[in-house]
């Protein structure tokens, strides 16, 4: 409760394991951008084994993290979707309350987002960088013109990633500006202030992410250093 | 008019035609060989793709042929050697052929002919990697070539993106 008197309750949202997958993926993606821009090939690929383990980690939070975090809980199907779309917009009787993690939009944007990113490190990891020497580790498998036609594919996803992003950010900018929502406050400190209602959402215990990050940074590490 | 004469008004005409038609086919030739030299450094640089990405297959691996990896840092250093010459001024942007060459190459000749004899350098040092079959300085100057070929790229080659 709020010293205000406003009927105000700070709820815990997000839990650490996802806001921390969240911006490190926020601010590697901006590390691999500007070395790809620059030319600095041997940063690009240690900031794109970060957010390969990055992304990994929150698909697999996913399905054993926090309630929030979990696609089960906020992952819905299209006519769902639509009935929250109508709703937003003043339309339609949908008297299910507001889902205090992702709503069905978000939900679709993440799914999107994460399966890019996803996409995006798998083709880096064949790519062939124009240096020839810092190319991805898997590179190896194929020729050099075919490494090459995987960083077109790559460079072409990119473009989509950004695509994806700025429908992301604007969305958010509608939220806040439109409907006077902050949602980037939440994914920082992890908590929102609402009207008290029955739903809390349950988390599960820290070592359970500490367990999933160390298998992955094992997976990604002998990915890195794949011998043959 | 004396026949002198008459024949020495012909010979000067085909001799302005003659000249004509060699300026000509110069100038035509020199438009011809523009995209020309273009594309033939740009295939001399995909090459030195290919090798140094051959090399970097090489270090992948836990027993690496050093017969190849000898060869290839010996082909680098011929083309590194050779690499300025694909340069000649005039064959920047602005020619209606698709180039990144920037104008710091012309503009800082100096700078550019370093960064060709760097490559130059390290690709020395791989191959002494190799005659001496050492695996650590093998990973250490590929490392050191591929740091060669960006830090030049940086500065000369321009990057193409629609933003
Ligand atoms: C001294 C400077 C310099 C060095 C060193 C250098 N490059 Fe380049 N490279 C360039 C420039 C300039 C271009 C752009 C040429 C053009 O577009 O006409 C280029 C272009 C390329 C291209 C693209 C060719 C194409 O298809 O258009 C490849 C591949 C390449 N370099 C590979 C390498 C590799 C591999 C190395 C190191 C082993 C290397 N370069 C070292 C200056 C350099
Ligand atoms: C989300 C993560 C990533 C992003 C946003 C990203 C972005 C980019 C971009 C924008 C380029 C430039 C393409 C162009 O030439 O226009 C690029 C090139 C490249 N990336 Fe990534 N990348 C990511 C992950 C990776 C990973 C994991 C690897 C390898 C393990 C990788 C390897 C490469 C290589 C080899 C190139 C080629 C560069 C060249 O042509 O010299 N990337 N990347």
């Amino acid at each position: 409760m709020t010293a205000k008197g406003a009927a105000t309750e700070r709820v815990r949202v997000w839990d650490l394991p996802t806001r921390l997958s969240h911006w490190t993926i926020v601010v590697l993606f901006g590390v691999c951008w500007w070395t790809a821009e620059t030319d600095h090939m041997e940063w690009h690929l240690m900031a794109g084994y970060g957010v390969l383990g990055a992304v990994l980690f929150r698909l697999a939070w996913g399905f054993c993290g926090g309630q929030t975090a979990r696609f089960g809980s906020f992952v819905r199907g299209p006519s769902a979707t639509f009935r929250y779309v109508r709703k937003l917009f003043g339309r339609g009787a949908d008297d299910s309350p507001a889902p205090l993690g992702h709503n069905p939009l978000g939900a679709m944007s993440i799914l999107v987002m994460l399966g890019l990113l996803l996409l995006q490190t798998l083709f880096g990891l064949f790519s062939v960088s124009v240096d020839g020497v810092f190319s991805g580790p898997l590179a190896k498998w194929v020729s050099f013109e075919t490494g090459r036609r995987f960083t077109h594919l790559h460079a072409a996803n990119f473009d989509l990633l950004l695509l994806v992003i700025a429908v992301h950010l604007s969305a958010i900018g509608f939220y806040r500006f439109g409907r006077k929502e902050s949602l980037v406050p939440a994914m920082i400190h992890g908590f929102k202030s609402r009207t008290p209602s029955r739903e809390v959402p349950y988390f599960v215990p820290w070592w359970r992410a500490a367990f999933l990050a160390a298998g992955i940074l094992l997976c990604v590490a002998l990915l890195v250093n794949v011998r043959w | 008019m004396s026949p002198i004469s008459i024949g020495s008004g012909i010979r000067r005409r085909i001799l302005l035609i003659g000249s004509v038609l060699v300026i000509g086919a110069a100038c035509t030739a020199g438009a011809t060989g523009l995209p020309q030299i273009i594309h033939a450094r740009q295939n001399h640089f995909r090459m030195l793709g290919r090798i140094a990405k051959s090399l970097r297959d090489q270090v992948g691996r836990s027993h690496p042929n050093w017969r190849i990896v000898a060869n290839d840092a010996n082909r680098i250093e011929r083309l590194a050697s050779a690499l300025p010459s694909w340069f000649p001024a005039g064959s920047g942007k602005g020619h209606g052929v698709k180039t990144r060459a920037r104008a710091a190459i012309w503009a800082n000749p100096q700078a550019f002919t370093l960064a060709a004899r760097t490559l130059l350098d390290r690709a020395r040092y791989l191959g002494q990697a190799a005659d001496g079959h050492d695996l650590r300085a093998l990973r250490l100057r590929t490392r050191g070539l591929g740091q060669a070929c960006d830090s030049c790229h940086r500065r000369f080659r321009a990057r193409g993106s629609w933003w």
